[in-house]
């Protein structure tokens, strides 16, 4: 009987609210300047953009599905991660049109700016069309307080409230995702999910500004472990916290060109030695590899990895960072592989995406894994070969340092390296293809790994100590112009 | 749902009422030795009250009564060992070793954590909500009870008595989901379930291994099997019953019963271990 009565009360109750708060209900149908929902619109548009990863009928299993994760939103459930609404209740149209127009980083959903925006709308009223959830229950944004503004912004309240408040548990005291639950987390159909790294502000699925931090935080994710605490915090807490976990955020610098250092004398053997400072910091993307069966599996633990090298007469050395939530130094162990062209490659000839395959060819691999002391560099057509190689008779690399979520490798390798049959042979001036993999044992169902970048040896190694920074820019622009002009001259020829 | 819980109380209440008492046979506590002890541990949990000055109404209640024991043969599964080292409030909490309690047999050979409950018979009969809320308890990063009932609307009150941060996050799917953040020790949410359903499984995404099974019904007519195996429903009206058993590792199972008026029936159930 209950069950009968239930929707009776649900209603009454929705049309008391209605009549009393007459602006929010129309609100949550229409918008001002917004195109009255036309379904053949919204379902043709749906079809052209959106049907290849969440399916023709919204599932979530359109056919691009298998090889992205985090897996499309299935729309049919009316399950929403986004959303400025109380957990549990529907999004409304602005979360849902805000997603469409900027995307989610992080993920495979890209932003559909370019859409016209009633086109945009349109897929609004398409995609709430699939779940009775919007029927059921019309959305109402909760209270996001006020904001205090940046000159108010108080950063040892914020951390004071993202401890008091457990974030650590999943995100880590430095927000490095690192969080003691952090490797346990799954979503609530089973899937592994992983917290936010939060000094990756490029990552924040939702948006990186302290208004979209106090949103995730007051409204939850649904589906995901991200609880609301509308009920367990004040917004103006929240706020502090949101400046606070902004301040974690750090400047990426995209690079796919990095500038290795030219240095006279011995090559730092440490993460901390001060001669890195100058050598420029290049960040590069992973991307976790998709598997034999073609299907992403798992969630992505390590995104970014920061490179700076250096060199001398002898040798190249790399200063590796990425964050990896979880220190292994047992099987499965965090492990990095520096990957090079052999001598006798030329080109681009494989992606460490796909690599290795059955038949794909031999690259030359400087491997580091934290549970050796030593890297070890061999030519060798799989990662197996590799770990299996000797030790080299030239040390590859002095100092592996792992630090509130994060991994710092100092790795070196000769110019020339003669214990090497068939290695790559770098000089100055020289443009080196460098691919990274990177291996989260706490995570070991995944490698993740970057395209190939180009480490420029910048010619020649000065004599004096230290160059001047600002001649630095006048030495790649002049490596840049001898390279362009090589180029031409040898295409003439 | 607040407000839906608001208007059943002071609209349905003083029309349609019913006193109920559901005793479980045991209280219904977690294999945790060390928890036992604990006050809120011991609190009766299937305690589904309407308010005292309630009264029967169309024949909504009655004086039947139905009692069981819920039997097990074969051979339980080794409890699974919890690991509690990712978080140092957890474990600090425990002295002895705390085991997964999904398969818990009692001293007297009967299976613990069973949800028993009317499934058929009661249509066409309404049953206000209770305003006593049923509680649930996280302390020592364990759900007490691990099984419980909850009538449609009456108030769930969550309280979390550990100081670390619990999420609690509910999937029904014939009610209003949530999850939400309980940061802090002594935290308390109230929160209902607009539909029946049989189970409701809550669970902490930070402490991965607990999960707690709510079973929502539309009527007052439940039971947990606690210590001794058993499980009593009293205050039935006289009729026509099909009764399920619910557990968790080991399925449901369904029995019928006629009872009259006073009458008190015997339903055992037998869950096999495979």
């Amino acid at each position: 009987m209950t069950t009968i009565v239930q929707p009776v009360v649900r209603s009454l109750l929705v049309g008391a609210v209605c009549v009393g708060l007459a602006s929010p209900c129309a609100a949550a149908d229409t918008h001002a300047g917004t195109p009255a929902p036309d379904p053949f619109a919204g379902k043709a548009a749906y079809a052209q953009h959106c049907a290849r990863c969440h399916g023709v009928t919204g599932a979530g299993d359109g056919r691009d599905a298998a090889r992205l994760y985090p897996k499309p939103r299935n729309f049919t459930e009316g399950v929403y991660k986004f959303r400025a609404t109380p957990s549990g209740t529907p999004p409304t149209d602005e979360d849902l049109f805000h997603t469409l127009t900027a995307g989610l980083p992080g993920s495979g959903m890209p932003d559909w700016a370019h859409l016209d925006e009633s086109v945009r709308w349109q897929l609004v009223a398409y995609v709430k069309s699939l779940s009775p959830t919007f029927q059921d229950t019309p959305p109402q944004p909760i209270a996001l307080g006020e904001d205090p503004g940046p000159k108010r912004a108080d950063f040892a309240k914020g951390k004071q409230v993202y401890e008091q408040l457990g974030c650590a548990a999943c995100h880590g005291p430095q927000g490095r995702a690192n969080g003691s639950s952090a490797k346990t987390l799954v979503d609530n159909w089973g899937r592994p999910i992983r917290p936010a790294n939060l000094t990756e502000g490029w990552n924040y699925r939702g948006g990186s500004d302290p208004k979209a931090i106090v949103t995730r935080v007051l409204a939850g994710m649904d589906g995901t472990p991200m609880p609301s605490y509308a009920e367990a915090a004040s917004p103006d807490d929240v706020w502090q916290m949101a400046y606070y976990v902004q301040s974690l955020q750090r400047r990426p610098h995209w690079s796919m060109i990095v500038h290795a250092l030219p240095l006279t004398g011995a090559l730092p053997d440490t993460v901390e030695d001060p001669r890195w400072e100058p050598a420029e910091a290049a960040d590069v993307r992973m991307r976790n590899v998709v598997q034999p069966s073609g299907e992403l599996t798992g969630a992505q633990s390590i995104t970014t990895v920061t490179l700076q090298a250096v060199y001398n007469a002898e040798a190249v050395g790399f200063r590796v960072s990425w964050t990896d939530p979880s220190e292994e130094r047992t099987e499965p162990a965090d492990a990095l592989a520096l990957a090079f062209h052999p001598v006798t490659v030329r080109g681009d000839v494989v992606t460490l995406q796909t690599w290795p395959m059955r038949d794909s060819p031999a690259l030359d691999v400087v491997g580091w894994s934290a549970q050796r002391q030593q890297a070890v560099e061999a030519v060798a057509k799989n990662y197996e070969s590799v770990w299996q190689a000797g030790p080299s008779s030239v040390t590859r690399s002095l100092q592996a340092r792992y630090q509130d979520g994060q991994w710092d490798v100092v790795v070196t390798r000769p110019l020339h390296p003669a214990d090497v049959e068939g290695a790559a042979q770098l000089s100055a001036g020289q443009f080196v293809p460098l691919a990274f993999a990177l291996w989260d044992g706490g995570n070991p169902e995944q490698r993740a790994v970057s395209s190939w970048i180009d480490v420029v040896l910048q010619h020649p190694p000065v004599k004096a100590a230290a160059p001047d920074p600002s001649l630095m820019a006048v030495w790649v622009l002049a490596a840049l112009v001898l390279i362009v002009g090589l180029v031409l001259v040898f295409r003439r020829s | 749902m607040m407000s839906d819980e608001k208007w059943m109380r002071t609209k349905l209440i003083p029309l349609v009422g019913v006193v109920v008492a559901i005793g479980c046979g045991g209280k219904p506590q977690d294999a945790s030795a060390t928890t036992k002890a604990n006050a809120s541990a011991e609190r009766p949990v299937q305690l589904a009250q309407a308010a005292p000055e309630a009264a029967p109404a169309g024949g909504a209640s009655g004086s039947a009564s139905l009692h069981g024991s819920i039997k097990f043969s074969g051979t339980a599964p080794e409890a699974e060992r919890i690991k509690m080292d990712a978080d140092p409030q957890c474990l600090l909490q425990h002295k002895e070793a705390v085991h997964k309690p999904e398969v818990v047999i009692n001293a007297n050979g009967t299976l613990r954590y069973v949800f028993v409950y009317v499934k058929q018979g009661l249509e066409g009969k309404t049953f206000a909500a209770p305003t006593q809320p049923a509680v649930l308890d996280q302390q020592g990063c364990m759900y007490h009870p691990h099984v419980l009932g909850l009538q449609v609307n009456q108030p769930l009150e969550i309280v979390n008595n550990d100081a670390t941060l619990h999420n609690v996050n509910c999937k029904p799917l014939n009610s209003k989901p949530f999850n939400i953040a309980q940061p802090v020790k002594g935290m308390k949410s109230t929160k209902t379930f607009a539909a029946p359903e049989v189970m409701v499984k809550c669970a902490c995404n930070v402490h991965p291994w607990m999960a707690t099974y709510v079973g929502v019904v539309a009527h007052p007519f439940f039971g947990v099997s606690g210590e001794d195996g058993g499980f009593t429903i009293a205050g039935l009206p006289a009729g026509h019953y099909t009764l399920e058993a619910w557990h968790e590792k080991y399925g449901t199972q369904t029995k019928t019963v006629t009872v009259a008026d006073g009458e008190r029936a015997q339903v055992d159930f037998e869950f096999k271990a495979p």
